[in-house]
Parts: structure tokens; sequence; C-alpha cells
């Protein structure tokens, strides 16, 4: 049994508790709730232990409610290997952990726990908020540590203090290793929940898709620019590709997407790029998504580890984008490339794809059209027009049936750019056409402070492209027939009085909160620049720009001259603060005498009086006995009787004796005792 | 008083790895003993504090060290910076702990003495000698808990701490050992000091019986008589009023004064505690005894005499009398008789 002392007290078990709270806070969104509770009755149990109302469970009790939590656990999650099962795993072993918690080991390993608890939560999100917070969970976990030891660092102040002056002086050292740290890739493939919530735009085009994500403005990508920057109307981020359809829901479908056969280009120069220089090059930031999908502009390459393109002209990321992810694209607008070569049989297959029936309305309308010989641009044209004459642009369109298509063309004509898109392709692979929707971004916000283009969920958006014989893919709008200004000045425009008009604060009504939005937005990208994205590649540039050069030299003194430094400001401070209280003159004056006595021969033995010490000098060197007797006396007086002259006194003997070389004056006594 | 008395029993050991740890361990004390050297008045300072992590330390790195597998796993720049923070308080906590034990300033206030097989006690004052609050301060004579001291709102704790006494005798305390964990456990700062604590230890008391009241062995001319006896101790000029069968016929035949013989008692209504009362038994055996008479006959207030060999202390009572009876006791040589 941990003996008295090891028990804890009162004070610690709430540290413990407040800690344990602290970081599983963040995480009981993402955990299944019957953790919390689990947490909350396991802390009620150990408090009624520490009243003296019950006891710590048994053994027995004890396998039970581990079996029990294993169930839930198995329960609540299907597979092991992953963070969130793991984090679960985490949060119920201290749980668990309070039922015993008994003396300062356990406490310490349940503190320990909640470090890793509280780290998990940035693997999850690594914005500013969470960073505050992360800060915050190990200043109270710190702090818990400190209130182990007694009932005074116990209290809030003096531990929070001590907690914050640790954190506070670690802290240089902890920018210089993450400066100079190496970072090594994965150690090992960790797989991740994708079940969890979801953002953006994903693998499939339902009806209300878009809606929902026009209610978001959470910022989707970041786009920063080396040289020109496309004009808004060329700002189409494509990201997925439709070409099945099954007469409600367009998905990617065989072939396209890389998971379904879709071809994908994993390294550069796989894929024969255009002759002539990219048009574009820029940097995307993405947001984590939980799906593999980027975004860029049409023809794109990129050379960033982990990048692939596909032979639709997309880039897609070879793990899912959990946390924001950033990279480098160079595009060639398809205007600048040389006439493709025809579309094989198969794709032309793919991209005329409709289900065998239904939406008989469009179908022999768009036949009337092709009966009277135009050609497929006139029948686009024919529709954009229709488009543009009959139809209204909104965020809130009616229900559609069963047959979609034909309810929107001919009778509703309301609705926004999924279902233009949906039914412009519709149309013309009914009309023979080659066609697919896509799905991306479009336009997006200039920020002008930090130079970069930032898009939105909101600005989410579905187009479409049609095969031209001799002229290849071709980008076609049907939304921009209708609304011009949806693609010219973004949703908000277009959208008018529809725009955000659900969303709990009408942030974009007010000009000064618009503003601080997009302050906040470019700390964000700051941040993201110099912290999150901070890899080997930016830490080679850094060190670089700091030394100027990487030779091992250089490397081995930046390392070396703050160790010095520090260990040297150690040294130096445990001299000045370990001499300790100054001791009175009186024994100074005393050790003067003791050390030249030494050096005489005669060593004053430890806590010999210095009466002794007089006599045996007197014995062992009779010359010096009427000396050592006269500083002894005075010593005596000075030190026990508190006589004033008698230190003076001391002094003056003392520097008499200092005054003469102590060696000389014995040698020419002994030559005189010879 | 002699100092050299043997302090405890001396271990022999046997086997060559014994001797060879033995050796080493001398080898460590006389190190400790230049650097560290006896005084009642120590001030801690670098020279005299060691520092190392403890087991929760190894913990703590074994922590970040799994969050460094972590972040490097999912590439994650703020599990790096927390792991990194972490090992950065980890650096620096060796300063903290030891600032809480450098400066401080031990005296030694007194010894209490002791019976063997019961602990002595040392008063100590522990005093700062700068402002810094200390915290969590172990005091200790392992494997012993000893005491605990924080100087957070006072500068200065008198304390005492206890070690057992085996021996009886002059004992000198092996050194304290002087702890702190603070703040946060992960580094242990301790120095080993020799405060020069010498403990005076009375023999354990062991009963040997009731008081021998009436049974003193009377010898030598100290202490009350009883007169009227039958043992002839002496002549003394005669008085009128002593017995005519006591008058010394033959010393005033032979022409000298008229002299009284004197007879003493066997008994003797004084006690005295006599090393030949106990015989037979073994020196340490007769000691204890003694002491426990003492302590009888200063409960009941029996004035007691003790004599043994090369000390006689005459019958009195009283503390500072028990004390000086009991340190005849302790002092007793031990190999002597």
């Amino acid at each position: 049994m941990a003996n008295n002392r090891d028990l804890l007290p009162r004070e610690s078990l709430l540290w413990i508790f407040a800690a344990q709270f602290v970081a599983l806070l963040p995480q009981l969104s993402q955990l299944p709730l019957w953790i919390g509770f689990a947490w909350a009755f396991a802390v009620y149990w150990r408090l009624e232990v520490f009243r003296g109302r019950r006891d710590l469970p048994g053994r027995a009790l004890k396998l039970l409610v581990i079996a029990l939590t294993v169930a839930g656990l198995a329960q609540s999650y299907q597979r092991w290997f992953a963070l969130e099962p793991m984090v679960a795993l985490l949060a119920l072993s201290f749980t668990l952990k309070n039922l015993e918690l008994v003396s300062r080991r356990d406490a310490f390993v349940s503190l320990l726990l909640a470090y890793f608890v509280a780290a998990t939560l940035f693997v999850r999100e690594q914005s500013i908020p969470y960073a505050l917070y992360g800060l915050i969970a190990t200043l109270v976990i710190t702090a818990a540590l400190a209130a182990q030891l007694g009932s005074f660092s116990a209290r809030p102040r003096r531990a929070l203090g001590l907690s914050l002056r640790l954190m506070a002086q670690a802290t240089p050292l902890m920018l210089l290793l993450f400066v100079v740290m190496p970072r090594l890739g994965p150690l090992w493939n960790v797989p991740q929940d994708t079940s969890a919530g979801r953002t953006g735009v994903s693998d499939s085009m339902a009806p209300g898709d878009f809606t929902r994500l026009s209610k978001s403005a959470k910022p989707a990508l970041r786009i920063s620019f080396d040289g020109p920057i496309p004009p808004p109307e060329q700002r189409y981020w494509r990201g997925l590709v439709y070409s099945e359809f099954d007469g409600r829901t367009w998905r990617q479908g065989l072939g396209v997407d890389p998971r379904n056969g879709g071809q994908v280009y994993w390294n550069s120069g796989e894929r024969p790029l255009p002759q002539i220089g990219p048009r574009y090059r820029y940097q995307v930031i993405q947001e984590a998504s939980r799906s593999p999908w980027l975004f860029a502009l049409a023809r794109p390459a990129s050379d960033s580890p982990g990048v692939g393109e596909t032979a639709d002209d997309r880039l897609v990321k070879r793990s899912p984008v959990y946390s924001r992810f950033a990279y480098e694209v160079r595009s060639w607008p398809r205007d600048s490339q040389a006439i493709p070569s025809p579309l094989n049989s198969a794709e032309r297959r793919r991209n005329l794809q409709l289900p065998a029936n239904g939406n008989q309305r469009t179908r022999e309308w768009v036949e009337r059209l092709r009966r009277r010989g135009l050609g497929a641009e006139e029948i686009s044209s024919q529709l954009l027009a229709l488009y543009n004459r009959e139809f209204t642009y909104t965020l809130r369109p009616p229900a559609l049936g069963s047959d979609s298509v034909d309810e929107f063309l001919f009778d509703s004509q309301k609705g926004f750019c999924e279902h233009f898109a949906g039914s412009y392709v519709f149309a013309m692979r009914a009309a023979g056409v080659p066609a697919r929707v896509v799905a991306g971004y479009q336009g997006g916000e200039w920020v002008n402070g930090e130079k970069y283009l930032l898009v939105r969920e909101y600005d989410a958006h579905a187009w479409a492209e049609i095969w031209l014989d001799g002229r290849g893919w071709q980008r076609v709008d049907p939304t921009a027939a209708v609304s011009p200004e949806r693609v010219r000045d973004g949703l908000e425009s277009a959208a008018g009085e529809e725009f955000m008009q659900d969303s709990l604060l009408p942030v974009h009504r007010f000009d000064v909160l618009v503003k601080l939005r997009l302050q906040w937005d470019m700390i964000n990208y700051r941040w993201y620049q110099t912290v999150v994205s901070f890899d080997s590649e930016k830490q080679r540039d850094t060190l670089q720009r700091l030394l100027g050069d990487l030779s091992p030299m250089r490397v081995a003194l930046f390392f070396a001259t703050p160790v010095v430094v520090v260990l040297f400001g150690i040294l130096l401070w445990t001299r000045l603060t370990g001499r300790g209280r100054k001791r009175p003159a009186v024994e100074r004056l005393y050790t003067v005498f003791c050390k030249r006595m030494a050096r005489a021969g005669i060593t004053r033995r430890p806590g010999e009086a210095p009466r002794d010490f007089a006599r045996r000098i007197a014995e062992q060197k009779p010359q010096l006995a009427e000396f050592a007797g006269q500083v002894t006396d005075a010593f005596e007086r000075a030190a026990y009787g508190g006589d004033k002259g008698a230190l003076m006194e001391l002094r003056r003997l003392l520097r008499w004796c200092l005054g003469l070389p102590l060696r000389v004056r014995t040698n020419k006594s002994q030559q005189a005792g010879h | 008083m002699n100092r050299d008395f043997p302090r405890q029993a001396s271990s022999t050991g046997s086997t060559d790895s014994k001797s060879s740890r033995n050796f080493f361990r001398g080898l460590g004390e006389r190190w400790l003993s230049r650097r560290a050297p006896r005084s009642r008045d120590i001030t801690l300072n670098h020279s005299r504090l060691f520092i190392l992590p403890t087991r929760a330390g190894l913990g703590y790195l074994l922590v970040t060290a799994l969050l460094w597998l972590l972040a490097t796993n999912y590439e994650n720049n703020l599990v790096f910076a927390l792991t990194f923070l972490l090992i950065s308080v980890f650096v620096i906590l060796p300063v903290h702990t030891f600032a809480n034990l450098s400066g401080l300033r031990l005296q030694l206030l007194g010894t209490e003495a002791a019976f063997a097989g019961d602990f002595a006690e040392a008063q100590i004052n522990l005093s700062r000698t700068d402002k810094r609050q200390r915290e969590w301060i172990q005091i200790c004579w392992p494997p012993e808990e000893g005491a605990y001291v924080d100087l957070c709102e006072v500068a200065s704790a008198d304390f005492r701490i206890a070690l057992p006494a085996l021996q009886r005798g002059r004992i000198q305390a092996p050194r304290l050992r002087i702890e702190s964990r603070f703040p946060l456990g992960l580094f242990r700062c301790w120095s080993r000091i020799d405060l020069d604590v010498e403990f005076l230890v009375y023999p354990r008391p062991l009963t040997a019986g009731p008081l021998p009241l009436g049974e003193a062995l009377v010898e030598g001319t100290s202490g009350q008589v009883r007169r009227g006896g039958d043992d002839y101790a002496s002549l003394k000029p005669y008085q009128p009023g002593d017995s005519l069968r006591h008058l010394a016929w033959k010393q005033y035949a032979a022409g000298r004064d008229l002299y009284s013989k004197e007879y003493e008692s066997r008994t003797d209504t004084r006690l005295w505690l006599d090393w030949e009362l106990l015989d037979g038994r073994d020196v340490e055996t007769r000691l204890s005894n003694l002491c426990d008479w003492v302590l009888q006959a200063e409960k009941q207030g029996v004035a007691y005499g003790l004599r043994i060999p090369g000390t006689t202390l005459p019958p009195s009572l009283g503390t500072e009398h028990q004390q000086r009876v009991l340190s005849a006791l302790a002092l007793f040589p031990k190999w002597g008789g």
C-alpha cells in the first residue's frame, strides 16, 4: 500500500479532474456520448470515495466495467486502428483510472494520458482557436502536475502561475526545436476515420446538395499566384467530373473516379505536358475535406508529392485530405493547347450515357432541334437562349418530382447551378453530344492584404463541358446564361436577398464584419503558411535564410551556440546563488586565519573549537602561539561577546599577518629554533 | 569523551562482490566527505546538490516520444509544437528543481538522547537565504520518511527528524538526505549532508525484577550506613552512650585511647544500583537491566546511586542525575568490562 504521503489529497484530485475535463471537452463532440457520461460517473464515484461514502470498486467490478467499456467501444467503432477509436480508448483509460486513483503514481499516469488526449485534438483541426485551446489545455495539465506536490502548490494561482512560467521559459527552446528538428515522413500508414462530417463538394450531385453549400461561408481554398491571375470569369476550380446519371443523381461513374478504374498519372512526366509553357502558376491550400479531390484550373499539372493528374484534367490526392493540404499547380488553359485527338469510343459512350427512359419531354424537344439539322453548338446556344429567356436564378427552387429535368425545363424554370448544369448536360447527351457535369468552385474573393484568392464553400458551383469535334472539351456554364453576375461577381450578388438568409448572423450585411472576417482569414492564412504547413522543405528554406548556407559547421554552430550560452548562464547563476547568505565578518576573518594556518601546516579539524585549535597551534608551532592566541581571543570576543572593538582588533591582527608572508616568518623562527 | 567508539556493528562482507561494493561505497563516502564536509551549519549549493530524472520523468519522456511519433506520422505541426514544448519544459525543469534547494541553510539545533530500540530525534532549522519560495522538501535518514517542509509563507522552520537508535553509545548519525522533486516531480534533486548529528543512546531498558532495595552490597565508606549490623567496619573514638559491648578492649589494652568498634549492616536504606548485583550476565544485559532500574527508581522517587566499573555516582534524584547516570551507562566501553 502506498504510504501516507503518497495518497492523493483533495486538491490534487480536483486538479486531475480539471485536467481531464479540459483534455476531454473538445473531444466530446466526436466521441460517443456514453464516454462523456462514463467519465462524469467515474469522477462522481471517486469524489464519493473521497468523502468516505463509498469504497473504490473491487476487482470483480473493475473487470466488469472494463468488459463493458470494451464492448461499448466495439459497438461504437467498427475498427480499432484509427484515430477516433484510439482517442476514445485513451479517454476511457483515464476515465477508468479515476476508479483506482489512489497514489501519486496513478495521478501521474492519468495526467500523462491527458497530455496525449489533448494532443490528439490537433490531428483533427489545426486552426488558431484549436491551437490556443491546446495551449490552455497544456497549461492546465501542467498546473495539475505541479499541484500534485503539496497543498501550497495546489492553490489555483500558484499552480497556474508555475505552469505559465515553465511554459514561457520553455518557449524559446521549443521554437528552436520547431525550426531545426528534422521532420521525417510518416513512419507507417495511419488509417483515419472518413465517416465523420464531410464538407465541400461531394462524390455525387443530387438536387439540394449545392443549396447546403451555399449556406456556408467556410473557406474551402486559398490560392496564391506566382505571376498572372486569371480574370474572374476564368476562375473555374475543377474538382469532380460527373459522367453517370441515374435520372436523379449525377455520379462520377466507372472510369472517372480513380477508385473505380479512372486513370491517374501519379508521376510527373508520365503524361506529356503541352509544348507551350503554363499560363498560371499557383499554390492551393485546401481545407480538410476528407475526400481525395483537389481543385485546379483546367489542364493542371502538379509536382507536389502525393498528387496525381487524371485523364479528365483534374488533380487528385493519393490519400484523402484530412488536414489542410497545400499543392503547387501549373495550368495550361484549353485554348492554348493543340487540337486534341478525337474522343475514343469508350469515352464517347460514357459521356452519352442516359437512363433508358424518363424525362421524355426533354428528349422530344431535343429531337425536334436535331431534326431541324442543328449542330452541337447550335443546340447548345438554343438551350442557353432558352435559359436566358425564361429562367430565374434562385437559391430556393421548388421541389422536383421524378422526371426532374422535364419539370425543371418546362414547368418550374427556377433553380441554380446544379439544375442548370444537370439539365443542360442531359439535353446535350440526348442530342448526341458528349457532355459531362463538372463540379468545383467558381470565383473567389481577392484578399489584397495577403495577395491570395479566398474561395469559400458558397462558391461551390457546377457547370458543364461538351465535346466539340476538332475543338475538344469546351466549358459551358448554363448558369451564366441566366445570371451572368453569378460567374462575374459570385453568389452574393447573384442571389441578392436570398444570400445567406438562413444564417443566424447575417455577417455579409455589415461592412465592418465582412472586413473583420477577411482580416481573420488573412491571419489564418499566415498561420497556415508559417506554422501548420511547415515541412522539411520550408525548414530547409528557413535554415538557409537564417544561416545562409547549410554547411555542417554552421548547423553545428547554430545548435551549439544557444546550448553553450544557456549552460554558461546556468553555471553563472549557480555560482551566484549557490553561495547563499553572506557570512558575518567575524566568521570570514576567522576563516582567513584558518586558511593561513593551514598553509603553515596546521589544518583546523572539522568541528574543532577555536580554543582547541589555538592550543594545538601552540603545541605544534610554538612560534605562532602568541599570534594564534591573540586572534582566537579577539575572535571569541567579537563572535560571542558582541565586542565591536574586538572585530577591529581581529582585522588589524590579520592585516598584519597578511602583510607578512607567513612562510618566511615560520622559516625564520624555525632557523632560530635550530 | 571518546569519539572513536565503533558506530554500528561493522558489516564484514564475506563475498568478494559485497566487499567490492563496500569498497566503492567507501570511496563514495570519502569523496562526499571531501566535497561536502561535516558541519552543524550548512548552506546548500551546487557543489553539494545532485540531480537526476525520476521514474515519473522517464514516463514523461516516453509520452513525449509517443507524441513525436504521432506528430511524425500525421505530419502534424501542432503536435510537433506540443511535443517540443513538453521537451523544453523537461529541459528547463532541473534548473527549477535545483533552485528549490539551492541556497537553503540547515542548522542543527540539538539532539535528544534516546534509548536503544527507540527513535533518536534531532532538531533542525531550515531557513532560506533569499526570497524564493521553497516547497515540498523532504529531509530524512533513508529509509525513514523523515520530515516534509515547506518554506512558502515562512522563511524559516524548525522540525525534528528521527533515526532509529539500535545500539547504545555515542552514535554519529549517517548523512542526512535532503530532497525535492518540485515543481513537477519529474526530477529529483538531492544532497547528502553531514550535519554532525551525534546522538547519545542509552541502553535498551530490560526488566530485571523489582528495585534491589535493601540488597546493596556495601563497600567503601560512601553512603549512609545503618549501624548495628554484624560486620566489623572501623574504629571510632568512644563517645558516651556507645554500647560497652562494642568497646575496643584490645586497643585499649595496648595503651591507646578508648575506641568503640563500629559495625555496619549488610543492607542499606539507600539504593545502590551495582554492577555486581547482576553477576553472571553479559555486559549489555547488565547495562540494560541497570537502565531499567534507573527508570524505575526515578519513577518511584527513590534516590539511587550507580556503581559500575570505572564509575561511581552517589545516590541522588532528579532529571539531571538521571541523565548523568544513563550517560554513564551509555558510554560504558563496549569491549571493556
